[in-house]
């Protein structure tokens, strides 16, 4: 019963999920990257840039509090990613991952240098990106799952609620502490718990009655 | 077994590059050693970069795309970097030290009894960061920290009042912390602080000094 659920489960994903659904994104993310890598397409990289540049922007101002280096931290971090698209490996996790990865590292130099003075960039040193790893999600938390359906079912959640259950189950966070974490309200939290836990009933319902 | 851990805290605010670089090495110099912490770092940073796409966020219109063009004239690929972990020899031990220190600059080793240390060269203020190497048999004496020490034990063990320690270990102390450790084999340690160690017992107290030059 379960078996045959998990083997729709990645359609029965894209046919319900709305415009902004995650893994949408994701697919388009994907894409123009990997243009931007292989095709040098400059039309795919101002998608890119138009989708990302406001969010470092924002992170900018929230980490350095001053507009400017906030602009400063879109133009290194979009020239990074431009120049070293090709070393973006898709199985190594989300594009969105990576390109944080690279803003944050971009982010610290840059605190750096204004906090000491200092223009040397230790930042890829401490979190290397030429071989990035992921926590793979719920696979590193394998020895912590009794039945690897759960494991099953938990892919069939939208990316959001998987990491509400993931956080508040797996790594034991508090709803208060999860949602720090994630910046967001402590209601979206226990709604987006909510509305996984239905789903999972629902499923193990199934099996289970 | 690794027992001591940094905080969540601090893991989220390295995770997010918030935290000193010399800070930040240490952690990594126990995330190299910690697969535990590694993933928790990985994992709070997916959720970081998930949380870049927020539905409930609201993001301006770009308008301005000079930068766009000023960008992709440059036609040139950068290519992989890998970070080389040097090493360091001390009185016949050769010791690696931590990917995150490879391009960092370290003082000359001063040494004093059995102990000696190097300066990690950061000029971040207050916040000092140093290796710290004793050899078998040396003892530092009873001290408490002024701030916070943070040790990270990179090779051989020491043990103080509250039990041994392997590499990998992040030890976070302060004031309300009194310790004085010592190694049977020898150890080389990661330290930083953010101010003097402070002798508490006895003659040691006449060592205050000394704090001052492992600070």
């Amino acid at each position: 019963m379960l078996s045959s659920n998990i083997r729709t489960d990645k359609k029965a994903m894209t046919v319900t999920s709305g415009p902004r659904d995650q893994s949408a994104m994701h697919q388009e993310l994907c894409g123009w990257l990997h243009d931007v890598a292989t095709l040098r397409s400059k039309s795919a990289f101002s998608e890119l840039f138009k989708w990302f540049a406001p969010r470092i922007k924002q992170f900018g101002i929230k980490q350095f509090n001053n507009e400017a280096q906030a602009l400063e931290l879109v133009q290194e971090t979009m020239t990074n990613i431009w120049r070293k698209s090709h070393l973006y490996k898709r199985e190594r996790g989300a594009p969105t991952t990576w390109m944080y990865s690279i803003m944050r590292n971009m982010s610290f130099d840059m605190l750096r240098k204004i906090q000491t003075q200092r223009e040397d960039t230790i930042s890829d040193d401490i979190w290397p990106m030429e071989n990035m790893l992921v926590s793979e999600d719920v696979d590193n938390f394998e020895d912590h799952l009794e039945n690897k359906n759960i494991k099953t079912m938990l892919a069939t959640l939208p990316e959001n609620q998987k990491q509400v259950i993931i956080g508040l189950y797996f790594q034991q966070a508090t709803q208060e502490q999860l949602a720090k974490q994630l910046n967001l309200p402590v209601g979206t939290v226990k709604s987006r718990l909510r509305l996984a836990l239905n789903k999972l009933r629902n499923q193990l319902g199934e099996s289970n009655d | 077994m690794i027992k001591h851990h940094p905080s969540q805290s601090l893991l989220l605010a390295f995770s997010r590059g918030q935290l000193p670089a010399s800070l930040s090495i240490a952690v990594s110099a126990h995330t190299d050693n910690c697969s535990e912490c590694m993933h928790q770092v990985l994992a709070l940073q997916e959720s970081s970069a998930l949380f870049l796409d927020e539905p409930d966020t609201e993001f301006e219109q770009w308008h301005d795309m000079s930068m766009i063009d000023a960008i992709t004239s440059d036609e040139s690929e950068m290519l992989a970097t890998k970070s080389q972990a040097s090493s360091v020899n001390i009185k016949g031990t050769e010791y690696t030290l931590p990917k995150s220190l490879s391009s960092v600059q370290l003082s000359s080793w001063m040494k004093l009894g059995k102990l000696a240390r190097a300066k990690v060269d950061l000029n971040e203020g207050e916040v000092h960061a140093n290796l710290l190497h004793i050899e078998s048999g040396g003892t530092i004496p009873q001290h408490t920290h002024k701030g916070f020490e943070v040790t990270v034990l990179l090779a051989g063990e020491f043990h103080d009042e509250n039990g041994s320690y392997v590499p990998g270990d992040f030890i976070w102390l302060n004031e309300s912390n009194t310790h004085s450790p010592q190694t049977t084999e020898g150890c080389l340690c990661l330290t930083v602080a953010n101010d003097a160690l402070h002798f508490t017992q006895g003659l040691s107290m006449a060592l205050n000094p000394i704090g001052k030059l492992i600070y």
